[in-house]
């Protein structure tokens, strides 16, 4: 990443103050609704942790999620939140993001959210370049809804809607937010909790769009659907198969690793942020007048 | 409520986007679609003037989330569309009726259903407007009839969104909204603006959707230390979700019973010789300017007709027009549509007496289609 | 002594210390002294197992006639160790009763002598002190020369400072010694080298003069710095593990991830600690708890406000 990316207190320690996740929930709203196992609450706690560590304030934090399981984490975070639409989350976010350039806006979204009824804002909150940061929890299923297929699930995987096995092939999510042109883009698994939260940390920091994929897990419908075992073991399979970009790509996938996650920051380019762009530009238009 | 200091001639369209800024607009997103992409076209020359950002979003789904994030954000907003896209965003101005976010979006009517006729005037949407929705919501619609009058209740739906905390509906139609007029644009500083209610209390004691008796509850902006929840699933005055029948009843009581609290706010609407008027026309937008003419004419004949033309068009001015109606035998509902607004005048005048004249084809109703429905005996 | 007679035998010296330490360069200056000296050197070394704290070995034989190329058992003239445990365990090679012993003090603790991760718990590392194992020999010095050596500001020259206490143990000249040390250490060190040779030689001969036993044991005045590592400050001995029973759904991952395997699910499937003797306090299931319902808390204060009634 390019040193000019950078902006506010990225990286900086705050050894000072350690982290104590619940100053950052609503206590009153506990214990949350999601499943037993469900990887989407080690990722929220990943996310208070990058946001304590940068020491962002509280009230400068707007959390924008969309529907289904993801949808529902911005509730149980002590900030200003917005539970909008299905899959419109980017779509709000970009609005309010425009409208007061001084809040961090972070949307948290789902595969299905973000990837199917989404989709287009998707490819264009990459194009925009707004200082978003996108969080996908991908469980490889639509959980809410009770396990349906989703534009992540594996090949062959049994769903409520794929009784039979899916024949669709699955998005590579990381692979088209670097296409759209999102200037930072990263994954990383729930059980690598602490790089989880350094890799979102980078992500927040960065100032312009990053898409920063989850890798989670839905034991409940999905997992135990598809004999991938309880959530210890899902979770240590997507350990396995997870290949840190740190590694330089140089391990060879086949045939020992034909379901290689590349993992870590993935890609990044220096493009200039859209709304500052947007402002400058207004701004020397109306001097030339 | 103004002070003229010039005059100017505009389109439609233009008039709305300059009304839309002077009340205040500071955030458009957008989708270019006939025929209203010339709001956001002024829009993109108005708004970097003030201060305002102007977007134009991938779909018209898009602008509608921008729109409520913008104005969740404190900022007051708006969008135009028009048929096609104004079905894409129903569900979102759903999300701003029960999350209670103030915006206006504007719909420059064409031909439909579908694609239709892009070029081409309706009024077909007036249903769509009242209904769009899933769930049973309020919700308020403007039909301006005149250029002039596109700058006033652009400036009055600001200032209603703001009031009751809701999406208003300005419904123009092709016809207004590509119409070029004289208009006499008011002072600035001589408009009356409506700003939103803040929320004042200390944080610990707000209640983002507790409402006092104006039934319009205070909002949070971001960043001023309530961090506040919003969501678009029925939620109780904390703002966080509740299924619980008792509070889930009050609340949607209150979330439609805010409408008629501020009815008299809301009612807007133009009465043209109704107290002896034997035969009453009611219409609205573009087809109310030919009722003028025709009732004009008829008048000259000797026929007592008279023009009830609804501005505030939902919520419907049932009273006015009841009363308005008391003498008429006849009354009878000019639209561009295959009859819309006639089933409301029909629920609060009686079947009887109710005939609509209805034009399909693309074009605007004219003063004789509807002199030829008063039978003025030529 | 003349060194003719008592160089008919080959003069045995032991190098040992651990993987990376320098052994094998300590045995190299020895053997190309030895060389230029005129005798017949022969020197074998066993190494590798560097990254895992291996031990590492060199014997050097030399004389006028060399045959076997290893020391046999019990006939070491001087043992070289430049860490403590390696000391010990080579310390009964040395021919009994007049062999030299040098030894670095410093504890370079292998990851398998952690017997028990918990921070403060005693590793499998020996216990015999410096002086317990000089009182048993004739001949030893046991000095902090990694200390010493990180007070002349470069810790690498420690074996230096050893080679210079072996100096006065072999009839070499010094010059030979400066000589050959310059030539094997980097070129920008030579002079804090040779400034550690001498202070090895230095003490050594102060040591010889003095029959006092506590004299033959050196401390370095300088603490070494502390390890660095994650989260070192915030790191205690005193570990409260916070469970809320309310929150705790029965998934499992606490219990499997557990690196020590510490908790369990009780009979109402929540998870309880059931080994806190064995909790180190690394945080896994509090990072992996996806229900919030587990707080490590690293400090007596924190551990205290958080019991729960």
């Amino acid at each position: 990443m390019t040193k000019t990316a950078i902006k506010k207190n990225a990286g900086k320690a705050s050894s000072k103050n350690a982290f104590d996740v619940m100053s950052y929930l609503r206590h009153d709203l506990f214990p949350h609704f999601l499943c037993p196992g469900c990887g989407h609450g080690i990722a929220l706690r990943a996310l208070m942790w990058a946001i304590h560590e940068l020491e962002i304030d509280k009230d400068r934090i707007a959390i924008v999620s969309g529907i289904g399981c993801s949808g529902r984490l911005g509730a149980y975070i002590d900030a200003n939140t917005f539970h909008t639409t299905h899959g419109r989350p980017l779509a709000f976010a970009a609005g309010l993001k425009l409208a007061r350039p001084d809040l961090e806006v972070i949307v948290i979204t789902g595969d299905g959210d973000c990837l199917a009824i989404g989709g287009n804002h998707l490819i264009h909150a990459c194009r925009r370049n707004l200082d978003i940061t996108c969080m996908m929890l991908n469980n490889e299923v639509y959980g809410m809804t009770g396990g349906q297929v989703s534009p992540t699930t594996s090949e062959d995987r049994y769903t409520t809607t794929t009784p039979l096995g899916n024949t669709e092939a699955a998005f590579d999510a990381c692979r088209l937010a670097e296409a759209a042109g999102a200037g930072f883009v990263g994954r990383e698994v729930t059980v690598q909790t602490p790089t989880l939260k350094n890799l979102l940390k980078d992500a927040i920091a960065y100032n312009g769009f990053s898409f920063i994929e989850v890798i989670s897990d839905c034991t409940e419908i999905y997992g135990r659907k598809n004999d991938l075992g309880n959530s210890p073991e899902m979770i240590l399979s997507q350990k396995s198969q997870m290949r840190p970009n740190s590694y330089g790509g140089v391990i060879v996938d086949e045939p020992f690793r034909p379901n290689a996650l590349p993992t870590g920051v993935l890609s990044t380019n220096a493009r200039p942020e859209y709304g500052e762009t947007y402002r400058n530009a207004m701004a020397s238009a109306k001097r030339k007048k | 409520m103004t002070k003229a200091t010039h005059q100017q001639n505009l389109q439609g369209n233009h008039a709305c986007a300059l009304a839309a800024v002077a009340a205040g607009c500071r955030f458009y997103a957008g989708y270019p679609i006939t025929p209203s992409s010339e709001v956001a076209e002024r829009m993109s020359l108005e708004l970097p003037r003030v201060g305002g950002t102007f977007v134009q979003m991938e779909d018209e789904i898009a602008s509608m989330g921008a729109v409520l994030g913008a104005s969740m954000g404190g900022i007051k907003a708006m969008t135009a569309t028009s048929g096609p896209g104004f079905s894409l965003k129903q569900e979102n101005i759903g999300y701003g009726v029960m999350a209670e976010v103030p915006c206006v979006i504007v719909n420059v009517m064409r031909g439909g259903p579908s694609t239709g006729m892009p070029t081409r005037p309706a009024q077909g949407d007036v249903m769509q407007a009242r209904w769009g929705m899933h769930g049973g919501y309020q919700i308020i619609v403007l039909a301006p009839a005149s250029v002039s009058e596109v700058y006033g209740q652009t400036v009055r739906a600001f200032n209603l969104a703001e009031r009751l905390r809701t999406p208003v509906v300005v419904l123009i139609d092709e016809v207004i909204g590509h119409l070029v007029e004289t208009v006499r644009i008011p002072d600035p500083g001589g408009l009356d603006i409506q700003q939103r209610n803040w929320a004042a209390v200390a944080a610990g004691e707000y209640q983002p959707y507790a409402a006092g008796d104006d039934m319009v509850p205070a909002m949070a902006r971001p960043g001023d230390g309530y961090r506040a929840h919003t969501t678009g699933l029925t939620h109780d005055e904390s703002g966080f979700p509740t299924q619980d029948p008792e509070t889930v009843e009050r609340v949607s009581r209150r979330l439609l019973g805010k409408f008629e609290h501020h009815r008299a706010q809301i009612d807007q609407f133009e009465e043209l010789q109704t107290r002896d008027a034997e035969i009453l026309i009611v219409a609205y937008g573009i087809s109310a300017r030919a009722a003028r003419r025709a009732v004009r004419e008829a008048r000259s004949k000797g026929i007592k007709a008279g023009l009830f033309r609804p501005i505030t068009i939902w919520p419907f001015p049932q009273q006015a027009l009841t009363k308005a109606a008391k003498k008429a035998k006849r009354i009878l509902v000019p639209e561009m549509n295959a009859g819309q607004i006639v089933l409301e005048v029909e629920r609060v005048a009686g079947r009887g007496r109710v005939k609509g004249i209805n034009r399909i084809d693309g074009q605007a109703v004219t003063p004789s289609d509807i002199l030829e429905a008063i039978g003025t005996g030529d | 002594m003349d060194t003719k007679t008592k160089y008919k035998e080959p003069v045995n010296v032991l190098v040992v210390g651990v993987g990376g330490q320098g052994v094998i360069m300590v045995s190299k200056v020895l053997a190309t002294i030895c060389q230029e000296r005129g005798y017949q050197v022969k020197q074998s070394e066993v190494h590798g197992m560097a990254k895992r704290g291996g031990g590492v070995f060199s014997h050097v034989r030399y004389g006028e006639q060399v045959f076997s190329p290893t020391i046999p058992k019990g006939s070491t003239d001087v043992l070289l160790a430049l860490e403590w445990a390696e000391a010990l365990r080579w310390v009964n090679h040395l021919k009994p009763g007049e062999g030299t012993f040098i030894s670095d003090t410093q504890h370079i603790v292998p990851p398998f002598a952690c017997r028990n991760r918990k921070r403060g718990a005693e590793a499998g590392y020996s216990r015999e002190t410096p002086d317990q194992i000089l009182s048993r020999i004739k001949d030893g010095f046991a000095l902090d020369a990694t200390g010493m050596a990180r007070e002349l500001g470069n810790e690498r020259a420690a074996n230096t400072i050893l080679l210079g206490i072996l100096s006065t143990a072999l009839e070499f000249p010094e010059d030979t010694w400066r000589d050959v040390i310059s030539r094997f250490v980097p070129p920008k060190t030579v002079d804090i080298n040779l400034q550690a040779f001498d202070q090895g030689r230095e003490w050594a001969r102060t040591v010889h003069e003095n029959s006092d036993l506590a004299a033959r044991h050196r401390r370095s005045e300088k603490l070494a710095p502390a390890v660095p590592g994650p989260d070192r400050d915030e790191m205690s001995d005193f570990v409260q593990l916070d469970i809320n029973p309310d929150w705790c759904k029965s998934c499992d991952i606490c219990v499997k991830m557990c690196p020590e395997r510490c908790l369990k699910l009780d009979d109402r499937l929540k998870a309880v600690l059931t080994e806190p003797d064995r909790c180190t306090g690394c945080r896994i299931c509090e990072w992996l708890c996806p229900d919030f319902a587990i707080t490590v808390h690293r400090t007596p204060e924190a551990a205290q406000a958080a019991v729960r009634v």
